[in-house]
């Protein structure tokens, strides 16, 4: 099958694969065509009505219909809360909110992205701080203003449980409080729309920073390895590999042994 | 023609093809087949978009004239300035800083932070961004950062291993660097309060990496850059370092005789500029993956268009290893609205393995990228064992839900809270079924030449990142990218720290060096609509932008 | 029997000895106490505007959750929730009360809180005082190893236990229930016309002077009574009356300083318990030295 295979390889025109591939991913890479759009929806972008292809997010179907984003916009992925949305389907009193480049747009949907949130980050030194709920309250003394209304949690659009870690927070349950904000993207639709306001992305990210710090110590092994390179135990080793020529380099990869899974 | 059926997230052909994976579950948890030998990577690699012939040209103009780029790349490279010294006033400064950071990453923020630290006041460092702080790829790292810090790792073999991967084209000087101080920035992180996945006993966790010959990974679940990212941009924010926004670099200034002394700045929203006067610069605008190389769909950020590249060469700083393109070998490939998305490489070390159409595994999980993305195309496009999506994409198997079988029941939700979130957006189960994948632009391997302090061949300019060249070669390792941004990121700011407080004087404000290109620009016969840095990708709806017009 | 448990955030930050010793005296009496899953700061303290209803949602949501440890099968108890302060307990009951009386209330405070089940309204709001005298302070009789004969102590009740009565949990003018459980321990019992004073409550963030003056009449007649500690139920009270000590002693140097005991801190010791359970290092004013003196610890043996 090798050699039949090794043939084939051969005599197949690689630059062809290449266009190939090109072309199956055009639309991804330089948007929809009209001409090949089956179904379509009309979306509200800030009241006024486009027609889109129904396949598109939130951000792709605002591209297509002619916005070019300098803002509400940055990873693209899900990753990096630039692209807060708040929307309002036909019908329905429910404001609900999503990332624009994580929600396909439906029929119906009046939207508005909300690309930056007034928020206060004050100044501290994580060493020099108290493991402590006090510290958090030192920081954010409106925490104590929340009125557990939940609507932070309606309108995470990571689904977080965000009034839990908050509450978290007020008791001083630090790990509750880490764990369950974890995934936060700091996007601020939150703190938007929390009637105490509070920011509790900040006030979770002060949480984070002092339970990943003090929670459990530094491993023993990093600390010992720091300790060996101050003390020079790789010095010689690096000295030499880096002075390696490629024919000896290859060799040694090439022999190199593989930890044991 | 009729709508899809859909089953559990898939149209109904494909969700009948993927009981097969389901079928050969059982057998593949004892097989896998083996790694490549180097002469079987040789031969998949030709099919790597990178070696497979066409989609490059030599650069015909600057300190690269000669060398292979990809045409995109060399496009930008080969074009005029955005604004020239008539249209715009450059004689006296907006802001007077003494360290400039452009790109608001992790390695830029690392670095501004470490000019902080070495002794220069918050208010004598500015970091410009083009969108906001922290829309960079960085975030968006899933997998995890290398460090050699178990007993039986050292940071020879982490050296090796980077050096292999990399095909030995590694400037060894400066890889030295990126493993020398690998477990520092461990101990930095763990210092400032990152989340750092730790066993019951309070070790590290550390996974597997392609290309890797121990356990070296260490990740924050499936969010490692955006974990790093925030700790360390909370750290900058509580330091009240300068910060703007929204405001991209569009030229480097010199001082006429290779040195640069600041920027001209562009203000996105209101179009307005604003000159920086800068005694030394730091580039960190990341890489080019929205240049949509060979028509690819990619990982990167909303601005990972090149500007870096674009600047520090028009300036006169000198390149490297400008034609190898890492394509991650797992984006997502279904459903349309995701492809391209990166699927972390700690899927395949937490036991996924890639499955072709049949059901059958092809290839071991864990080669280099470069060569597991190979094994992969030849699998849809040689082998015709690939699965066809019905927009017309193609792509294997990823068996996620190998990963429980490795791992027991909800790993997947406790590691991968991101990547499950993703599907479940689109009513995919990735704990229960496979997800489909295909390679995808990933990372720009080369850059500005750089030395071990993060210097460039241009006094006044430094490079971190995924814009710099050589730590990589033309391969990079999972979880050398972050590793880099925040070992290079912090020597940079140091070295650049040095030099400021040595007493180096600000230099003038001109832009000559731009005369001198555009010349050559002309020479060589460039078109003249040509411009760059481009800022920012076009995906504006055609129908849309035929009928603009502009009024202002 | 499996009680659903609300500790409230002091209990969980400043006052974790309350908790430690409650949890360590109520399973010698029988009684688990099942903490609620999920439980959220009960408000703090019950608004009294009539039409701010927002400020009720926090207690309901935990009332809410009682209804959820049932149906999970985490506890095995009619619906009760119990509490350990005395501030939770007034605020999560007044708000049970408001709920059962006003129906329209309800139905609005289950609409705004439309990812959650429907409040049904059949939680009871027990302090665990109030349990603990439902059960019998008999039963608390049998417990004692280690009575505290000599200790005399004046019990303090302060507001939210009594008032309104609606919610009260003994005769506001002449409450008996720590009286009861003094004399089932084992100790003297000293009368203190200021037990029902308020103590100044929150006034402690905002003006200290406030609290401090009326700490100190409250505690100077129970020393005047012969008194040589004071007994209560709630962590705030007893921040005000321990704490602020250090702010008397500051206006009135001849103040004789004296000890103020959760009654679970009381209960843990006449148990036989292990001190580590009362976590004395977090009282304010030390009642190791009164302890000692009295023999009730040091010589006997704690588990």
């Amino acid at each position: 099958m090798a050699s039949s295979e090794e043939s084939a390889t051969k005599k197949l025109d690689l630059q062809k694969v290449m266009d190939r591939i090109a072309e199956a991913s055009k639309q991804v890479v330089s948007g929809v065509e009209a001409g090949t759009v089956e179904n379509w929806v009309t979306i509200y972008i800030m009241g006024r009505a486009y027609q889109v292809p129904a396949d598109l997010t939130i951000l792709t179907a605002m591209e297509y219909a002619g916005y070019k984003f300098v803002r509400g916009v940055g990873c693209r992925q899900g990753f990096c809360g630039a692209c807060a949305t708040l929307y309002r389907k036909e019908g329905e009193y429910k404001l609900q909110a999503g990332m624009a480049c994580q929600t396909r747009v439906e029929d119906g949907m009046y939207l508005v992205q909300i690309p930056f949130t007034p928020a206060e980050k004050p100044s501290y030194d994580i060493a020099e701080l108290d493991y402590d709920v006090n510290t958090l309250f030192e920081y954010y003394p409106e925490l104590a203003r929340c009125v557990s209304c939940n609507t932070c949690t309606k309108a995470c659009p990571q689904d977080l449980e965000v009034m839990d870690y908050v509450q978290a927070g007020i008791k001083g349950d630090f790990g509750d409080l880490a764990e369950e904000s974890f995934d936060c993207i700091q996007c601020g639709l939150c703190a938007i729309r929390c009637p105490s306001e509070i920011v509790q992305y900040n006030v979770a990210q002060l949480g984070r920073r002092l339970y990943g710090r003090y929670d459990s110590p530094e491993p023993e092994h990093l600390t010992n390895r720091l300790e060996e390179i101050d003390e020079g135990k790789f010095e010689q080793a690096l000295d030499e590999i880096t002075s390696l020529g490629r024919e000896e380099l290859e060799k040694m990869y090439a022999e190199r042994e593989r930890e044991q899974e | 023609m009729a709508e899809l059926e859909y089953i559990e997230g898939y149209p109904a052909y494909m969700h009948e093809l993927l009981q097969r994976v389901h079928a050969s579950r059982e057998k593949r948890k004892t097989y896998v087949p083996e790694a490549m030998s180097m002469e079987e990577q040789q031969k998949v690699l030709k099919l790597h978009p990178d070696y497979a012939p066409g989609g490059k040209r030599n650069i015909s103009v600057g300190p690269n004239k000669g060398d292979v780029a990809p045409e995109p790349v060399a496009d930008l490279l080969e074009a005029y300035p955005l604004v020239g010294s008539e249209e715009i006033d450059i004689s006296s400064a907006d802001f007077d800083v003494d360290i400039m950071v452009i790109g608001g990453g992790l390695a830029g923020t690392a670095a501004a932070i470490w000019a902080n630290i070495q002794g220069v006041p918050a208010d004598r460092i500015l970091l410009v961004n083009k969108l906001r702080h922290g829309d960079a790829n960085s975030i968006m790292a899933e997998g995890g950062t290398q460090a050699a810090d178990r007993e039986i790792d050292s940071l020879d073999r982490h050296y090796l291993d980077s050096m292999g991967g990399g095909h030995f084209t590694n400037k060894p000087d400066v890889l030295r660097g990126l493993v020398e101080d690998a477990p520092f920035v461990m101990h930095w992180l763990h210092e400032l309060g990152a989340m750092i996945d730790k066993n019951e006993d309070g070790t590290f966790v550390e996974k597997w990496g392609g290309g890797t010959s121990v356990r070296r990974l260490h990740s924050c679940k499936d969010y490692t850059g955006l974990e790093e990212f925030r700790v360390i941009r909370d750290e900058f924010r509580s330091r009240k370092i300068g910060c703007i926004e929204h405001y991209p670099a569009i030229e480097l200034l010199t001082d006429g005789e290779g040195t640069v002394t600041g920027a001209v700045l562009y203000n996105l929203e209101t179009g307005e500029y604003k000159i920086v006067q800068a005694k030394a610069t730091i580039l960190a605008t990341g890489g080019f993956g929205r240049l949509h190389i060979r028509g690819f769909p990619t990982t990167n950020h909303y601005g990972a268009t090149a500007d870096g590249l674009v600047l520090a060469y028009r300036a006169g700083a000198k390149l490297r290893d400008t034609d190898t393109v890492q394509y991650h070998p797992t984006g997502a490939a279904y459903p349309i609205q995701i492809v391209g998305y990166l699927l972390t490489e700690k899927l395949r070390s937490s036991g996924a393995q890639p499955v072709n159409v049949d059901g059958d595994s092809f290839v071991f999980p864990l080669e280099p990228r470069d060569v597991e993305a190979s094994a992969i195309i030849r699998e849809c496009y040689v082998r015709d064992k690939g699965i066809e999506t019905p927009t017309g994409l193609r792509g294997v198997w990823l068996d996620t839900p190998m990963i429980e079988v490795k791992n027991g029941e909800g790993y997947i939700k406790k590691a991968f809270p991101g990547m499950d979130r993703m599907f479940s957006r689109y009513d995919i189960d990735m704990t229960n079924n496979p997800v489909l994948v295909f390679p995808t632009l990933h990372y720009q391997n080369g850059g500005v030449e750089t030395d071990p302090q993060g210097r460039t061949t241009l006094d006044g300019l430094w490079v971190a990142g995924e814009v710099s060249g050589g730590v990589h070669g033309k391969n990079r390792l999972m979880g050398n990218s972050t590793l880099d941004t925040m070992v290079y990121g912090r020597r940079s700011g140091m070295s650049a720290a040095e030099y400021v407080k040595g007493g180096a004087e600000q230099g003038k404000l001109t832009l000559e060096h731009q005369t001198s290109y555009v010349k050559m620009l002309k020479e060589a016969d460039v078109p003249p609509e040509r411009r760059s840095p481009i800022l920012l990708p076009e995906y504006r709806g055609k129908e849309a932008l035929a009928r603009m017009i502009d009024v202002f | 029997m499996k009680v659903p448990y609300y500790p409230g955030c002091t209990l969980k930050t400043k006052a974790a000895n309350f908790e430690t010793s409650a949890l360590a005296v109520a399973e010698r009496l029988g009684i688990e106490l099942v903490e609620l899953p999920r439980w959220n700061c009960c408000g703090t303290v019950y608004s009294l505007a009539d039409d701010d209803l927002i400020h009720h949602v926090a207690a309901v949501r935990n009332l809410i959750r009682v209804q959820e440890m049932n149906a999970q099968g985490l506890v095995d108890d009619e619906y009760r929730l119990v509490t350990l302060c005395s501030m939770c307990f007034n605020t999560l009951k007044q708000a049970n009360v408001r709920m059962s009386e006003n129906p329209e209330d309800l139905e609005k405070i289950n609409d705004l809180m439309y990812l959650e089940d429907d409040y049904e309204g059949r939680v009871e709001v027990k302090h665990l005082l109030e349990l603990v005298d439902e059960l019998g302070f008999d039963k608390v009789e049998e417990q004692v190893k280690n009575p505290l004969e000599g200790l005399r102590i004046a019990p303090y009740y302060g507001c939210m236990l009594l008032r309104p009565t609606e919610v009260g949990i003994d005769d506001p003018e002449d409450p008996q229930i720590q009286t009861r459980m003094l004399e089932a321990l084992g100790a003297e019992k000293i009368e203190n016309p200021y037990r029902k004073v308020c103590c100044g409550s929150y006034q402690t963030v905002q003006d200290k002077k406030v609290v401090s003056n009326l700490a100190y009449d409250i505690l100077t007649h129970a020393r005047n009574a012969g008194a040589d500690a004071i007994s209560l139920s709630c962590p705030l009270c007893a921040f005000n009356l321990d704490s602020r000590q250090r702010e008397i002693k500051e206006d009135h140097p001849s103040f004789r300083e004296i000890p103020v005991f959760y009654f679970t801190q009381l209960m843990a010791m006449a148990f036989g318990l292990s001190e580590d359970y009362c976590g004395f290092d977090l009282n304010y004013i030390d009642p190791e030295p009164l302890l000692s003196a009295k023999g009730i610890i040091g010589g006997s043996n704690g588990e």
